[in-house]
């Protein structure tokens, strides 16, 4: 379901060019959970960010469902965004003024659901992230793990195609982190393509798929990883 | 509605999140607008047109007649005499003249003798002056003409004051001592800026107490309080002491308004006045050169130099206080903008476009404006205040109609809007990942 060919970004300043992504080709199917990792300004999250179309790219093309995203208006990507991609982040990045129920429903507000259809998935969305009970508490009365899956209930609110998460638990410690690695294997069963950054090779490994990212550049690990444990 | 109450409640948020920077965007937009606004409403009320309906057709006409063979003295004297007015008047071509000037009194009535008499303001005037500025009778009627006569039009408030009720027609009253009987009542009438009057200055004040016939005037030997000019020989060079000769001497008080329906009928009333001031030069009088002047009401101001400089540069400054604060404002917002720019990238990350934005923006618009509003109200107030206080004939002039309230409101919405825009631009077209990442 995505599908990127030759796909190159560089970040340009006044004194100069990084190429955060250099000819990258990547193909992710319907359903994978894919986890992607490599060192710290490796490029992972910039890869992230052009496949949630948050950023755009300098060469090469980007296929989501078969149709390229280059050319599209604000409004025409606004609306991918709004209806196929979910994000989380390493921040949660929720609104602090906001009960959870209005933070899961702002994309929701977006897509011009009714209040009712909106209400139905958030109850929803609380429930599968385990959090019903606190609809109205505001993120500060919650720990990180609960927050995180507050995003995670707003990012799947509106049943997106994939799931983008750039180091969902790198904020978490490793009990609230295996709860959100839990819920996100959970989603991905469900249906729901994931693909996430991480750190932990743990998480890496329990991902259906792992991908390597090193100086803006893709190497497939799960090609290699059978061969490494069987001491080839 | 929903989702612009939704976006109301947004807006109160980053209110509330930093409170003092938005209170202190909003003091120095609504100072610049309320010393605007208090100078526009002076700048609205001298330079308006006071009579719509019929300022095309109203002209003050005077002629260069001063005494004195002097050739470089073209411009005509705001006053004349008794003379030249009788000599412009009756030509058959104006719907309605009159001349006039103002004066005060010192006015009680019959029925309560025992009082301090109070100062009126007199219009000394004829007949047709009702009928030239529209004034509305309630009670009564003009003079039938110009003729002398112990009779005064008197202005509602003036009933109210010395008689406690309105319908006083047929009363006696004492001006100066003087037994006037009241033939009229006015309805309430005000002229702003009175423009039958700008020779003193006082256009700006209210509408006189009371008027009187200008023969009786003369015959009483009352002056202008505003304007005269007198020289004690008449043509045929015999000494003539005022008051007693001011119809044959150089008596200059009066200014005479014609009413003229057409450019037809102001091409005649030149042709008359040109051929009078030939006549008049033929018998020996008027040696300027010729100086006629017929100004339409509208330019009277500006013809007589009487236009307010003060209030011209109060606005001229008024008006670079507003664009520094305009300036100012937009800097705090636009700060205020990007301290929230995180959560416009959230937003757009979750699948608002830019169009959704703008939603958010225009709510943003609507409660500063709203706010802006009532504080720069409150300053114009204020400066409308201080300003009275200093110049006492400006003390007419503070009123707001509905109409004047509804050009402010949109003037701060749109000045709300101009103080938004750019940030919120700038902030709706940031780059959107660094905002998120930690
Ligand atoms: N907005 C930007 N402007 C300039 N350079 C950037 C920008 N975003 C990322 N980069 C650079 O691109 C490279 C990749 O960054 P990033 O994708 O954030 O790495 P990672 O997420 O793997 O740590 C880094 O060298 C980083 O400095
Ligand atoms: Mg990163």
């Amino acid at each position: 379901m995505i599908k990127i060919n030759n796909l190159s970004k560089i970040f340009r300043t006044d004194l100069i060019e990084t190429h955060a992504l250099r000819q990258i080709n990547l193909q992710v199917n319907e359903g994978e959970f894919a986890a992607l990792t490599g060192p710290s300004g490796s490029g992972k999250s910039t890869l992230l960010n052009v496949l949630g179309t948050l950023e755009s790219f300098d060469e090469g093309d980007y296929l989501l469902d078969g149709r390229s995203v280059k050319g599209l208006s604000d409004r025409e990507l606004s609306a991918l965004r709004n209806e196929k991609i979910g994000f989380i982040f390493q921040g949660f990045n929720l609104i602090k003024d906001f009960s959870l129920f209005d933070n899961i429903e702002l994309p929701l507000r977006y897509r011009g659901f009714s209040s009712a259809e909106r209400k139905r998935r958030v109850e929803h969305a609380l429930e599968t992230v385990g959090l019903a009970a606190r609809r109205d508490y505001h993120p500060s009365q919650l720990s990180g793990g609960q927050q995180q899956r507050v995003a995670i209930a707003r990012a799947i609110a509106g049943e997106p195609r994939i799931l983008l998460a750039d180091e969902p638990t790198g904020n978490l410690d490793s009990l609230m982190a295996r709860q959100v690695m839990e819920l996100l294997e959970k989603i991905n069963q469900q249906g729901c393509t994931i693909l996430m950054v991480t750190h932990d090779p743990d998480q890496a490994r329990r991902a259906n798929r792992h991908i390597q990212i090193v100086d803006g550049q893709l190497n497939d690990a799960t090609l290699y990883e059978p061969l490494i444990a069987a001491g080839a | 509605m929903e989702a612009i109450i939704h976006n109301l409640k947004l807006s109160w948020f980053s209110i509330k999140r930093a409170p003092l920077p938005y209170a202190l965007t909003l003091l120095i937009l609504s100072l610049g607008l309320g010393t605007f606004f208090s100078n526009a409403t002076l700048y609205y009320w001298m330079n308006r047109d006071p009579i719509p309906e019929k300022s095309q057709t109203l002209f003050m006409a005077r002629i260069n007649s001063l005494p004195g063979d002097c050739t470089d003295c073209l411009e005509p004297s705001r006053v004349m005499s008794y003379m030249d007015m009788q000599k412009m008047s009756g030509s058959g071509i104006t719907s309605a003249e009159a001349a006039m000037f103002s004066s005060d009194a010192y006015a009680k009535t019959l029925e309560n003798q025992q009082a301090t008499p109070a100062k009126v303001a007199l219009r000394i005037t004829q007949r047709d002056f009702f009928a030239l500025f529209n004034v509305p009778f309630l009670y009564g009627e003009a003079w039938p003409d110009n003729k002398a006569r112990m009779e005064v039009v008197i202005s509602k408030n003036t009933a109210v004051k010395f008689f406690g009720r309105i319908d006083v027609v047929g009363q006696d009253m004492l001006l100066d001592d003087q037994l006037f009987k009241v033939i009229g009542v006015l309805d309430d009438w005000s002229m702003l800026p009175r423009l039958y009057d700008v020779n003193g200055r006082r256009s700006a004040e209210p509408t006189e107490d009371i008027y009187m016939p200008l023969e009786t005037a003369y015959d009483l030997a009352i002056q202008s309080n505003t304007q005269n000019s007198f020289t004690d020989v008449d043509w045929d060079g015999n000494i003539a002491t005022y008051p007693h000769m001011a119809r044959t001497n150089f008596a200059n008080m009066l200014q005479f308004w014609v009413q003229l329906d057409g450019p037809e009928k102001i091409q005649q009333y030149q042709q008359f006045l040109k051929n009078m001031v030939a006549d008049e030069k033929a018998a020996g009088r008027h040696p300027r050169p010729e100086g006629n002047r017929l100004d339409n009401i509208l330019d009277v101001q500006k013809a007589m130099r009487a236009t307010n400089d003060q209030l011209d540069a109060f606005a001229l400054v008024a008006s670079l206080f507003l664009l520094v604060c305009v300036v100012n404002a937009s800097h705090l917002s636009l700060n205020r903008y990007m301290a929230n720019q995180y959560e416009f990238s959230l937003r757009r990350a979750l699948g608002a476009s830019r169009w959704q934005l703008q939603g958010q923006i225009l709510a943003d618009v609507f409660v500063s404006s709203a706010l802006a509003f009532v504080a720069a109200l409150l300053f114009a107030r204020l400066g409308l205040w201080t300003i009275n206080a200093l110049l006492p004939g400006t003390r007419a002039l503070a009123s707001w109609d509905w109409q004047m309230l509804a050009v402010m409101a949109v003037f701060v919405s749109l000045v709300s809007y101009l103080v938004t825009l750019y940030p919120a631009l700038k902030t709706s077209f940031s780059p959107l990942n660094q905002q998120l990442k930690q």
